[in-house]
């Protein structure tokens, strides 16, 4: 076994932590949770839910297979690895309420067996493609008959609140979310509430009355130490509630107001002759290379994705900054079943490593172990729409992957001549010559093909 | 229905105007916990209610001579 590197994001929990020798995944089970964690296994509630599809699967191993870190674990767990961890300021709209939705799924079944969840984190859900997975095994405790919900504030701030600004407000909460990973507090989204809003109980009960109790228990000194300890809910109660936000979840639809590149596919300059040339051109590439993960940058609706994968791709996380298209892209990946997991990305500004220590989440560069890329209709809107000079555009795209597919739209392009139409063409490099130096300066150029005759540029490189 | 109408309406005249600016930071749950303990209460409260009305009703109907009514309209 290859070196073994603790998770530096898994330190929040001290039952447990997660250990990776960059092919295996592992998780030590310690005191304080290895009684919680053998009731729950032992109970057969672990199992079920990973029957259920709701909770990764896991097998026990022995010990000293991690070595030194093994010594002070009561258990070690295997999981397989999830090709690509996402955090929820990546989520589209409906990836995040489907995260929710299958957080109170796991909860209610959790309850249903005696038994409930430590806390609501989102970190805690992720995607296998378009399927949600819960992957904590450390979350599940003994239901104590009559005790509140202790995730209650959590989910609501991750899961429940940003979904409210999504859906009644139609503000995405990506950019806040990345700035607060605890959520968006009642207190904060509150204000922003309208009267019309104040009339659904969900928001009125779990926003405006939550964030009004905590104003005063602030104001009034009122900790919650020892004084609610008291507290109860019966357990009719607490289903009641996690029914009620379920049901108010299922109904949050983003507004699907018209979005820039929300119908691209069917809306682009170039025809289905070029679009079918492209398709192959990208087919080539995945036939040879068999990527286990591909990225694809500017995914839009995801028909590059696709393609790649029917052609041998193992699993493709797409990128757009687009929310329409993202929205699309999703649908598709679910009715076609596809490993294709569409998500948030502003490439001039991607996610940073950051939380404890800066390394609690990992920015998108260190989480970036593709095998290959595709890059189409992307690098005009980076280096002319944000003025990154080219070279350094195709460094960061190469960075990415040790081979791709790039495109290269020509000045004269209709989407390019879009770009420039309000702003002075400040941009002298950015040329078909300048683009294939700068791959070539990073690598090779294994193919390539104009779509028309002086027009769009596809390069197929491989890293040096 | 109307008891939903009743019990939107109290909770919204509780809260919708309130507004207390508090930016001190004590502890982050204890409005939930507040919230979660107030719905229990109204939860209880709501048994005893029906526990109770079901009784009136029951003594009520053998003061009339009558079968109480199906109650479970809600």
């Amino acid at each position: 076994m290859s070196a073994l590197a603790c998770d530096p994001g898994s330190f929040r929990d001290p039952g447990g932590r997660v250990y990776s020798d960059g092919a295996r995944i592992f998780r030590t089970v310690n005191q304080p949770n290895a009684e919680a964690y053998q009731t729950a296994r032992d109970s057969g509630l672990l199992a079920r839910l990973a029957e259920r599809d709701l909770l990764l699967g896991s097998e026990e191993r022995d010990r000293k297979l991690i070595g030194a870190a093994g010594k002070s674990a009561v258990h070690l767990l295997e999981h397989p690895r999830i090709p690509f961890i996402s955090y929820p300021y990546e989520w589209s709209a409906s990836l995040l309420r489907k995260a929710a939705l299958h957080h109170l799924d796991t909860q209610l079944e959790a309850l249903e067996r005696g038994f409930t969840l430590s806390d609501a984190t989102a970190f805690n859900v992720q995607f296998v493609g378009p399927k949600p997975v819960f992957i904590d095994h450390l979350s599940f405790r003994p239901y104590r008959d009559g005790e509140i919900w202790a995730g209650h504030r959590q989910f609501c701030m991750q899961f429940l609140n940003p979904l409210i600004l999504w859906s009644r407000l139609g503000i995405a909460p990506n950019h806040w979310y990345r700035g607060s990973q605890e959520g968006i507090a009642p207190e904060d989204l509150t204000p922003m509430m309208r009267l019309k809003d104040r009339f659904s109980l969900t928001i009125l009960t779990h926003v405006i009355a939550q964030a009004a109790l905590q104003r005063r228990s602030v104001r009034s000194g009122t900790v919650a130490a020892g004084k609610h300890r008291t507290a109860r809910l019966p357990k009719a109660s607490f289903e009641g509630m996690l029914h009620g936000l379920k049901s108010f979840i299922a109904g949050t639809a983003p507004k699907r107001e018209a979005t820039v590149w929300g119908d691209y596919a069917g809306n682009n300059s170039y025809g289905g002759t070029e679009a079918e040339a492209k398709r192959a051109f990208v087919q080539d590439m995945a036939a040879a290379v068999k990527p286990a993960l591909m990225f694809d940058l500017g995914c839009n609706s995801g028909d590059y994705s696709i393609a790649a994968l029917d052609a041998g791709a193992g699993y493709v996380v797409g990128f757009d900054f687009d929310f329409g298209a993202l929205e699309t892209a999703l649908e598709r990946a679910e009715q076609g079943k596809h490993n294709f997991l569409p998500l948030w990305l502003d490439a001039a500004n991607p996610s940073p490593s950051q939380g404890w220590g800066q390394a609690e989440r990992k920015g998108l560069k260190e989480r970036s172990s593709a095998d290959a890329l595709v890059a189409l209709a992307f690098i005009h809107h980076i280096a002319i729409g944000r003025n990154v000079p080219l070279d350094m555009v195709v460094d960061w795209i190469m960075a990415m992957a040790p081979q791709g597919v790039i495109e290269f739209p020509p000045k004269s392009d209709p989407m390019v001549q879009c770009l420039l139409s309000q702003r002075e063409d400040i941009f002298p490099d950015y040329t078909e010559e300048a683009f294939r130096a700068a791959v070539k300066r990073r690598g090779r150029i294994v193919a390539e093909k104009h779509l028309t005759p002086g027009g769009r540029l596809l390069v197929r490189y491989e890293r040096s | 229905m109307h008891t939903r109408t009743a019990r939107l309406t109290s909770i919204f005249l509780i809260f919708a105007t309130m507004e207390a600016p508090a930016f001190a930071y004590l502890d982050g749950a204890t409005g939930s916990i507040i919230l979660q303990a107030a719905i229990g209460l109204f939860a209880s409260w709501a048994v005893y209610y029906r526990a109770f009305r079901e009784r009136a009703r029951g003594f009520f109907a053998r003061i009339g001579g009558k079968a109480p009514a199906n109650t479970d309209g809600q």
